[in-house]
């Protein structure tokens, strides 16, 4: 398997802030990578930084071999952002909203149409993406832009908190859809989120992210067993050292 | 080149025009701003009027007789008056009489004058005494009629106390340095107000408009949090700034198009008085802008717009939502009102320096400088307004562009909170 994302030596400060410090990360072809971490740790600066959104302080960042300082614009094509605080243009529906998105991706018809229709499956939200989106409540947002980040099949989706605002059942659904994407389309997942229960039924690996740096690192199974802990909640715990 | 840039446009229009808040600032905005406009336009015309009475008049006698004597002792009383040695209107227009004596109105008396008035007096009241007066025609502001409506005022008065019609006026106009015959200057003015009013608004209106709607749909984005999903797609930065200015500039076009109805129909009630029974044609007497003319007003207009519009997008870049970046952008109103109204009442080149070299330094004021300018047919000025424009639009179309290519667009704002932090951090240390 080849290297999907590598990150070396990553920094990143905002004025007297480090957001991330000194991180190295590398994330495999095909798999279901996770960046777990309390609020603050670091994740969105580092999802946005491979994402070409932000620019490094130092250290480098490369997707599929590309460096996102110096080719930011073959970054774009392949990879999928998803936001962990996004919305949708209010007064477009969903439909006219996932249109828009598709025509990025490609110029025929058959092919936005064929996309568009994954997208509303993925999405669920059947004939209410007729309505305009500020008509949406928030998990329907959310479920509609977890659908954009999918449905073209990126070869990267990077998605930021991607359960966040969605009850059991849709967090459950959507968890799924990400697994089938996977398995299916060869899409490689990089995902954040600060609930580390969700992760572990969804992450080949995980990253424990504290203060901007990686204190751990690897199958949720091997890091629990190697912490001797009942969950990753637990072995994060541990390696903080608050318990 | 700009792929995904029709994708964008087709995107900002649909936003836009959807918006409620840009459908009532189309509607509301104009039927608060006309009364307003009519108001203030009433209240200079009066003290215009007011000014006009200390009027400086040239007077070119002709006559040899003792009545031309006693009219010009008359008008002395009420106007400063000062006598040319010509005898010809021509050469006073020629040898720029008119300007060395600061007044924009020559009287004409004929050589008959006083044969014709003692005709009258003594009992032959079919013959009538004439005066030519020749108004200088500018194109400068509102009040270009009312030198020679002052005449007007005056022959009147003249008459009530000799006998009444004995003197008559034929009025005729001087524009660009030639006499026109029979043209009478109120009546052209009258023409000409919807013009010296009707383009600064439309300026104006155009160019806020789009500043505030441009502003709008980027701080929408912000706003709505669309903005990281944007910036993240496979499409130039550029093609999204470009989609924002044009869908900005498309909008306020429509805009600017439904005022101008409004406006018409506002005008119309001033202009029908002085319109009818005119036959007044603006193109033959040359005060209509030629094909060129028109060309250089439209690059001029566009520049400015442009300037403007991209100016909005920085502003609005570091706006957290929609209000706080239309309060942002109206610190440029000003910049823009005030030329617009100084402009509609007076010629610039009239201006003390400083004033004139402020007015020049705004980039707003050009596309009316440029109106006035084609009309009167000096290209110069006009083509001068462009090269200045553009160099400033393209100065601040670079910062926009290097905005939008960079991380700032997105944590411009975070860094204004930022500051605001430190600040009171500074603040608490103080203490
Ligand atoms: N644009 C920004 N400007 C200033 N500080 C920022 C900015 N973005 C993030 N930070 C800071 O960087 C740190 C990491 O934030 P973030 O990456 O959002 O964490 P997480 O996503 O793990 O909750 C925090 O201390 C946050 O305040
Ligand atoms: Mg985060």
């Amino acid at each position: 398997m080849d290297n999907a994302i590598g990150i070396t030596n990553l920094t990143k400060d905002f004025g007297a802030i480090r957001a991330l410090d000194s991180l190295n990360l590398s994330v495999e072809s095909g798999e279901i990578f996770g960046l777990i971490g309390p609020n603050g740790a670091g994740k969105t600066t580092a999802l946005r930084i491979i994402s070409a959104l932000l620019l490094p302080t130092s250290g480098s960042v490369e997707v599929f071999g590309l460096d996102v300082v110096k080719k930011p614009a073959e970054v774009r094509k392949i990879i999928s952002y998803l936001p962990e605080e996004a919305g949708a243009y209010r007064n477009l529906s969903g439909w006219e909203y996932l249109h828009f998105m598709a025509k990025f991706k490609t110029d025929s018809k058959d092919e936005i149409q064929r996309i568009v229709n994954d997208a509303a499956e993925i999405s669920g939200l059947g004939e209410r993406l007729k309505d305009k989106a500020k008509t949406y409540s928030k998990g329907m947002k959310r479920r509609l832009l977890v659908a954009r980040a999918l449905m073209t099949k990126p070869k990267l989706a990077i998605l930021d908190e991607p359960g966040s605002g969605l009850d059991v059942l849709h967090a459950y659904h959507v968890r799924e859809i990400i697994k089938k994407y996977v398995k299916d389309y060869g899409v490689t997942v990089l995902l954040s989120s600060h609930n580390m229960l969700e992760v572990e039924h969804l992450c080949g690996r995980v990253a424990l992210l504290n203060k901007g740096k990686t204190v751990a690192e690897g199958k949720p199974r091997e890091l629990k067993e190697k912490f001797a802990s009942a969950n990753l909640e637990e072995v994060f715990a541990k390696v903080v050292g608050l318990a | 080149m700009l792929k995904g840039f029709g994708n964008i446009l087709v995107k900002e229009l649909k936003e836009l025009i959807r918006d409620p808040k840009i459908l009532l600032g189309m509607i509301i905005v104009p039927l608060i701003m006309f009364p307003v406009l009519g108001a203030v336009m009433n209240f200079s015309m009066q003290s215009a009027q007011e000014q006009a009475q200390k009027a400086t008049i040239l007077v070119m006698n002709n006559d040899r007789g003792s009545y031309s004597q006693v009219f010009i002792a008359t008008l002395n009383s009420s106007m400063r008056v000062f006598i040319s040695n010509y005898t010809d209107p021509q050469d006073v227009v020629n040898q720029d009489e008119l300007s060395k004596y600061n007044t924009t109105q020559l009287i004409e008396i004929p050589p008959d004058f006083s044969a014709n008035m003692t005709q009258h007096m003594s009992g032959n009241e079919n013959i009538t005494a004439l005066v030519k007066i020749y108004s200088v025609f500018s194109s400068a502001g509102v009040f270009e009629g009312i030198g020679s409506s002052m005449i007007d005022v005056f022959i009147g008065g003249f008459n009530r106390q000799l006998a009444p019609n004995i003197v008559y006026e034929e009025k005729s106009s001087i524009i660009k340095g030639q006499i026109k015959e029979g043209v009478d200057p109120g009546q052209l003015s009258a023409l000409m107000i919807s013009q010296a009013i009707a383009m600064p608004i439309t300026i104006m209106i155009l160019l806020t408009y789009s500043m505030q709607i441009a502003a709008t749909s980027v701080a929408m984005e912000k706003e709505e949090k669309t903005l990281e999903t944007l910036l993240t797609l496979p499409v130039d930065r550029f093609s999204i700034l470009m989609g924002k200015l044009s869908g900005s500039i498309v909008v306020a076009g429509v805009a600017a198009i439904a005022y101008m109805i409004g406006f018409n129909y506002y005008m119309g009630s001033f202009t029908s008085t002085f319109q009818a029974g005119t036959s007044l044609d603006l193109v033959s007497l040359g005060l209509v802008p030629s094909l060129f003319g028109y060309l250089f007003l439209g690059i001029s207009l566009f520049v400015a717009l442009l300037s403007a519009l991209a100016m909005a997008v920085i502003l609005s870049a570091f706006a957290e939502d929609v209000r706080s970046a239309q309060s942002l952008v109206s610190y440029i109103y000003p910049f823009l009102f005030i030329p617009s109204f100084i402009l509609m009442y007076v010629d610039i080149n009239a201006l003390p320096l400083a004033v004139k070299v402020a007015l020049y330094a705004i980039p707003y004021s050009h596309p009316i400088i440029a109106s006035r300018a084609v009309t009167m047919g000096d290209y110069w000025t006009a083509v001068w307004g462009i090269v200045y424009v553009s160099i400033f639009t393209l100065v601040i179309m670079y910062v926009a562009s290097r905005l939008f290519a960079t991380e700032k667009v997105l944590t411009a704002k975070l860094k204004f909170r930022g500051l605001r932090k430190r600040g009171k951090k500074a603040v608490q240390d103080l203490e």
